[in-house]
C-alpha cells in the first residue's frame, strides 16, 4: 500500500454518514532494531479539510500565530482513529467500525 | 554507531509531518532525495479487513516523478518510484539520514550515468578543482 491512495479519502462511519477525510497517517516506532519498525497507529481525520495540517494543531508551539490560528480553525474537531477501529479501505473511501472512537490528534503529550 | 534517538522506540511520527517532502541525506551528507510517498506493507482492499488483523508497517520511503503528478493528479506508475527501504534510516529529524552511500541505491543513478558518460569526458572533469 502506499500512502498517497490513502490521504484524501472520504471517511465513513458504520452507517455510511460521511466523517471527515484522511489528513495524516500517525505511525509509532517499535522495536529494537535501527531504526525501530514504524507501525501505523492509526489515521488522522479532518472532518472539514483534506489538505495539509503543516502541524500546526497537533504542536502546542509554532508561528506565526495568525496562520497558526488560521489552519487550527481550519482543522477544528480534527481527531485520530486507531488501526482497530478501521473497518475497510476502498478505492473512494475508508470505513470505520461502529463505535469508533474519536481519539485527540495531538502529539505533544507523546512525541519524543 | 549509536542509535539517534529520533528513531528510537516509543517515538510517534506522523507521515505528512514527519516524512513527506523532507531531504535525504547520506553518510556523507549528500542529498540523496526527497521523500515523495511512504510504502507500507500491504493491506487488504475493497475487502472489509477482519478484526485483529495487524497493523501495516512501513516497507520504504519512495521518490518519484511527482511534479506533473501533484499538479494535474493521479500518481506516478509502480515502475517509475525508487525506494529507500526504511531499514536504511538512521536518523528522522530536518532532514532524513541514511546509513548507506548514496551511490549504492537505483535513486541516484541518473546523477552517476551523467557524471560517468558526460561530465567525465569534459576536460578537467574528471578530478577535484584546484
Amino acid at each position: 500500500m502506499i500512502l498517497s491512495e490513502v490521504i484524501g479519502l472520504r471517511v465513513l462511519d458504520a452507517h455510511g454518514a460521511a466523517v471527515g477525510r484522511v489528513v495524516d497517517a500517525r505511525f509509532r516506532l517499535e522495536g529494537g532494531g535501527t531504526p525501530s519498525t514504524a507501525r501505523l497507529v492509526g489515521l488522522i481525520i479532518s472532518p472539514r479539510s483534506a489538505s495539509s495540517f503543516l502541524g500546526y494543531e497537533r504542536r502546542s508551539s509554532g508561528g506565526p500565530a495568525l496562520v497558526a490560528r488560521l489552519l487550527r480553525w481550519m482543522h477544528r474537531g480534527s481527531f485520530l482513529v486507531s488501526w482497530e477501529s478501521i473497518a475497510g479501505f476502498y478505492d473512494d473511501r475508508v470505513e470505520l467500525r461502529a463505535g469508533y472512537e474519536r481519539l485527540d490528534a495531538s502529539l505533544d503529550s507523546t512525541e519524543g | 554507531m549509536t542509535k539517534s534517538p529520533t528513531v528510537r522506540a516509543g517515538r510517534l511520527i506522523d507521515a505528512n509531518l514527519h516524512l513527506l517532502d523532507r531531504q535525504v541525506l547520506d553518510p556523507e551528507n549528500m542529498p540523496v532525495a526527497t521523500v515523495d510517498d511512504v510504502e507500507l506493507d500491504d493491506v487488504l482492499w475493497n475487502t472489509p479487513l477482519p478484526p485483529g488483523t495487524p497493523a501495516p508497517v512501513v516497507t520504504a520511503l519512495l521518490s518519484g516523478p511527482v511534479l506533473a503528478t501533484r499538479i494535474f493528479g493521479g500518481r506516478p506508475p509502480e515502475s517509475r518510484w525508487h525506494r529507500i527501504a526504511w531499514t536504511h534510516v538512521v536518523e528522522i529529524g530536518t532532514a532524513i539520514r541514511i546509513g548507506i552511500n548514496a551511490n549504492e541505491l537505483d535513486v541516484s543513478w541518473v546523477e552517476r550515468w551523467l557524471r560517468d558518460h558526460v561530465i567525465r569526458r569534459i576536460p578537467g572533469g574528471s578530478h577535484d578543482p584546484e
